[in-house]
């Protein structure tokens, strides 16, 4: 159990760099993003390094398996919106 | 079994103050005194769409100590969830989707949270629908006590919403001042 309350905290080593992101985020969400001008993404060099951060130290099974499956699932809605076509034949297939 | 129920609440508060007091909620440090069971939370992803839906899924890892006989066959009191949200700026609505993913053979938590426009007030008022639903799984060391435990979670539940409500107004109530003051 001890070991397990150890890796929770396994992302602290990033918490300077959350911090930023998230501070940088929350600006731009009630600042900008609520007010119509969502066109531009912001904080990205913020969230780079936060997010280089965490797939350092994100040591936990379940999480790091999210990250990457996170990434996967992103590019597969993305084919499916550019192409239901091909989305249709994959599940058909299976 | 499942233990599911629903809980709403009204916020005297813009969309846009409460959707961004839900950000900050687990962020900002003066609330880990009171969000004491969040040990950590972080971002995973996030994707804008140029529709306006911004998509985003963190982790959180919620501390949750249940009585000594489930510790005892569950061997740890830490629990890891994802949070998926979808802002919708257009339509005006936040989802938030809540799944645990560690402990899956004992028990599996789903938490949906919607934040909307009031009807009666869009401009002026939220209004907060949650549902959770609790299921212990049929086969695991917990069935037998299964409607003990999930209600003893769903009381949990209760206590940690009103817990995060109350941070949630404070945060309105910050962002109220902030906001009047940028505009003087």
């Amino acid at each position: 159990m001890r070991e397990k309350k150890k890796s929770s905290s396994s992302t602290s080593p990033c918490a300077h760099l959350r911090a930023a992101y998230n501070n940088c985020f929350n600006r731009w969400y009630s600042e900008k993003f609520v007010k119509g001008q969502w066109e531009k993404e912001e904080c990205v060099s913020d969230w780079q390094k936060y997010r280089a951060c965490l797939s350092e130290h994100l040591e936990d099974k379940h999480l790091s398996r999210f990250l990457e499956a996170e990434g996967l699932v992103g590019s597969i809605n993305q084919d499916k919106l550019e192409n239901p076509a091909d989305i249709a034949d994959t599940g058909a297939s299976q | 079994m499942v233990k599911a129920y629903s809980q709403e609440y009204v916020y005297k508060h813009p969309w846009d103050r409460v959707t961004s007091a839900s950000w900050r909620k687990f962020a900002d440090p003066e609330n880990k005194r009171v969000l004491s069971h969040i040990l950590e939370v972080d971002t995973l992803s996030r994707k804008l769409d140029p529709t306006g839906k911004l998509y985003t899924t963190r982790a959180i890892t919620v501390h949750a100590p249940g009585p000594w006989f489930v510790s005892k066959i569950v061997g740890q009191d830490i629990c890891h969830c994802v949070e998926s949200t979808v802002v919708d700026v257009q339509s005006r609505s936040m989802q938030l989707t809540t799944r645990n993913i560690s402990l899956q053979k004992f028990i599996e938590v789903e938490e949906k949270i919607r934040y909307d426009p009031h009807p009666d007030n869009p401009t002026g008022w939220t209004i907060c629908q949650q549902e959770t639903r609790i299921r212990i799984k049929p086969l695991s060391a917990l069935a037998s006590m299964a409607e003990k435990v999930e209600q003893k979670c769903a009381e949990k539940f209760v206590q940690n919403s009103a817990k995060g409500r109350e941070v949630m107004e404070r945060i309105c109530k910050y962002l109220e001042a902030e906001s009047s003051g940028l505009a003087l």
